[in-house]
């Protein structure tokens, strides 16, 4: 309705327009004056029209929009969401929270087998270092030199399979 | 003048008419309406029931959830500090394995003492970092043959029934590796 009124109301500016232009043509003198804020008049109303609408709609909406946000159901939908989301996060925090036991009893078992192995290499190494002073006499001063450097070197570097290695040697050295 | 007021009021009886039109259909379907209106308004009470007894459920299961959760996350710490302090236990009980080697065989190098030792702890090891159930399952055997294997070598030579000085099967399984 409120679009046909002001469809009406630019057809009549146009018309005015139209006349006035006549008029101008056919060389009338004062009517052209009076028509002319006539016919602006009209196309403003029915463009002011059309914009009013446009914002009271645009309005309307808003508002409605702002009713529905606050109504029982959208609050109640909002929630059912909510809780939703809630329980795949509790889910999620579960598997997390595994994985963080996991990860601090594995961390747990590495300091055990460190101090462990620790342990083990002192053993080790003390066997070792007895095993080479009671060769010294029987081997060359470079081969005790190159043994004891082997030793110091694999004792640093916490490397327990070289130190077997080494002791087999010796051992072997020892009943050779 | 005549022309335009003629024009004028044409428009009014139009402008009326079409109003009179709206006003009689909307006498005619006035029942309809209010049906269409009211089983709107049903429906939307009926859905929001409907969801806010779905909330309702939902609330419990999280509540039972948390609750499951709860008591599997403190079986599953204590079945962990268990796993760490049996390892300790296996690690210490293999340092008593050493002693025990060192004890039954008089004149075993220490080489070989301790290379028994590591090789044990590297079956240990290889059993309680493998992820796949059938490698552990294949770890775990070859840590409970060889621990076998070691203890009928240090029986059989504590007896006597051997002549050997060295634990011979123990190194064979070692070589085998």
């Amino acid at each position: 309705m409120i679009v046909r009124i002001s469809l009406l109301l630019l057809l009549a500016a146009l018309l005015a327009f139209a006349v006035m232009d006549i008029l101008v043509w056919l060389a009338i003198p004062v009517l052209p004056h009076l028509l002319t804020p006539l016919g602006i008049s009209l196309l403003f109303s029915g463009f002011g029209l059309l914009l009013i609408t446009g914002l009271l709609l645009v309005t309307k909406q808003v508002f409605k929009s702002f009713l529905d946000y606050f109504s029982n159901h959208q609050r109640i939908q909002r929630r059912l969401l909510f809780i939703a989301q809630k329980q795949q996060e509790i889910t999620r925090l579960f598997h997390l929270k595994t994985d963080k036991i996991t990860y601090f009893a594995e961390l747990k078992r590495k300091r055990l087998l460190r101090k462990n192995n620790k342990k083990h290499l002192r053993t080790l190494s003390k066997t070792i270092n007895t095993e080479l002073f009671a060769l010294k006499n029987s081997i060359s001063d470079h081969q005790f030199k190159q043994l004891r450097a082997d030793h110091l070197r694999y004792k640093n570097s916490q490397n327990i399979d070289a130190l077997l290695k080494l002791q087999q040697q010796i051992t072997s050295i020892t009943r050779t | 003048m005549m022309l335009l007021k003629n024009w004028l009021s044409q428009l009014m009886v139009l402008f009326h008419s079409v109003k009179d039109e709206n006003l009689e259909w909307q006498n005619k379907n006035q029942a309809q309406q209010t049906k269409l209106k009211h089983a709107q308004i049903l429906a939307e009470d009926a859905l929001t029931a409907k969801l806010k007894k779905r909330s309702v459920e939902l609330e419990h299961e999280i509540s039972l959830l948390k609750i499951r959760h709860d008591s599997e996350l403190l079986m599953f710490k204590t079945k962990c500090n268990q796993d760490v302090k049996d390892y300790e236990q296996y690690l210490n009980s293999l340092d008593r394995l050493k002693k025990s080697i060192q004890g039954s065989y008089t004149h075993l190098p220490e080489a070989v003492a301790f290379t028994i030792h590591h090789h044990a702890k590297f079956l240990l090891n290889n059993m309680w970092e493998a992820t796949d159930m059938e490698q552990k399952m294949k770890y775990e055997m070859q840590l409970i043959t060889f621990m076998t294997t070691v203890h009928e070598d240090a029986k059989l030579h504590l007896e006597g029934a051997t002549s050997k000085q060295l634990p011979e099967n123990t190194l064979k399984l070692i070589q085998q590796v």
